[in-house]
């Protein structure tokens, strides 16, 4: 399934991700002009969010003049698997983000690798985290599409091995909310059709329609640098041969600079094709420029 | 309905009496932001500070270049100190007149609020006293931008 268009796209990604790293390693300059963490850091599918769930607002720190470019590695390690994502994501003028991202997910104990390739987009309809009452929405779109394991996706009863997320996204600042603090909430909600995120398929045996699911986060900023929080993303639960619940995880993310962010987490995952209460944890780098 | 007895009605009055502070310890009143960002004082310093970012920022700067910073200065002080509830009057004009057609992007807003935040970050208050601060000044948003 390697086509030389995907194979361009691949050397693209590594090509950016290589100069991003250079430029914001040798740029000391701002990266963008909004307030440091209001952008979030790159989600496992590539969007600026969470760790888990997408936000409202778009990726890095532009504003209206502004283009922001951010790439992010992640890892997570689980009981039965290890999770790697590469992403990157440009946000145009603080109104469109456009974003790519790489998912190859170990399968340890089961044996094999199943990979899947995220193309997606966001565009802010309006406001902002800090000054609009009702925060910022963005509308999302996800493309998914599973590259090596799509017979795996097959044998345990998925219809589908691409299909397409569609999320309304809301992110709000409250200021001097929580012990002085800053807290920043934000909510999604989500049209898929996705197992485990699109790496178990899409549709399935036991239900092959679309599902509206709803994802949450709060984040408090313990200072302007260091956010810590919780998160929950609601899932389908699609296939006959095992159960699927919700993804949760703490977190903690820290902006080094503008050009660098840390996010740790501690996923709860819960029961991933039949191997049960997958935990572990999860480290994401993050440079923007 | 319950009927209340006068008996009791009369103890209820005479407890309400005394918690309101018969005993003498009059109950302070909870400060101001205005006396938690320091008075005149702190004020006075967080204008300092923060004129002194402004005018280190190229971009934001040149919004000045017409300005008699004197002026602005104490004009900014009396915002600040009204808007936190101190005892001051600001005689300026509301801040949609204040900005209208000086073509401010949301990056320059944003710029704004970063070196502000700056600015509280470097001075001796709570979080709870910048952040409250912060709260009371991106409300102007809408008005700041409204003829931009």
């Amino acid at each position: 399934m390697a086509s030389p268009l995907r194979r361009w796209l691949r050397r693209l990604l590594v090509g950016a991700t290589a100069l991003a790293a250079v430029t914001a390693l040798a740029m000391p300059a701002q990266a963008g002009s909004r307030l440091l963490g209001t952008g979030g850091v790159t989600q496992i599918e590539g969007a600026a969010g969470g760790g888990l769930s997408p936000w409202g607002v778009l990726a890095g720190t532009a504003s209206d003049t502004e283009v922001a470019v951010s790439v992010a590695a992640s890892e997570a390690w689980l009981d039965d698997y290890g999770l790697r994502v590469r992403g990157i994501g440009v946000n145009w003028h603080d109104r469109v983000e456009v974003s790519y991202a790489r998912q190859r997910l170990a399968l340890d104990t089961l044996g094999g690798v199943l990979e899947q390739e995220i193309y997606g987009a966001k565009l802010r309809l309006f406001g902002d985290p800090l000054y609009h009452p009702w925060g910022s929405w963005s509308l999302g779109v996800q493309h998914k599409r599973l590259g090596r394991g799509q017979a795996l996706a097959r044998a345990v009863g998925a219809e589908a091995t691409q299909g397409n997320d569609l999320y309304l996204a809301g992110s709000k600042l409250f200021f001097d909310a929580v012990a002085g603090r800053n807290l920043l909430a934000n909510l999604t909600l989500r049209s898929t059709r996705a197992n485990q995120g699109g790496l178990l398929g899409f549709g399935g045996d036991r239900d092959s329609g679309r599902s509206l699911v709803a994802e949450g986060s709060l984040g408090l900023f313990l200072t302007p640098a260091w956010v810590v929080g919780v998160e929950y993303r609601q899932k389908p639960d699609n296939l006959g041969f095992a159960e699927e619940q919700a993804w949760q995880d703490v977190f903690t993310a820290l902006f080094l600079t503008r050009h660098l962010s840390l996010t740790g987490a501690w996923l709860d995952l819960g029961d991933i094709a039949g191997l049960e209460n997958q935990r572990g944890g999860y480290l994401s780098l993050q440079l923007a420029l | 309905m319950y009927p209340i007895s006068t008996r009791g009605y009369v103890a209820a009055l005479l407890l309400a009496w005394a918690l309101s502070g018969c005993a003498g310890a009059q109950p302070q009143p909870a400060p101001t932001l205005y006396q938690k960002l320091g008075g005149e004082k702190g004020m006075h310093a967080i204008v300092e500070d923060f004129a002194y970012r402004l005018a280190d920022d190229p971009e934001l700067v040149a919004f000045f270049a017409n300005t008699n910073i004197d002026y602005f200065v104490n004009s900014l002080q009396d915002y600040l100190c009204v808007i936190s509830d101190g005892p001051c009057v600001y005689r300026g004009a509301p801040m949609d007149k204040a900005h209208q057609h000086m073509g401010i992007h949301e990056a320059d807003f944003n710029r704004l609020v970063d070196a502000l935040q700056a600015t509280l970050l470097d001075q001796p208050i709570s979080a709870s006293a910048r952040n409250q601060l912060l709260k009371r000044l991106a409300a102007q948003h809408a008005a700041v931008m409204r003829y931009q």
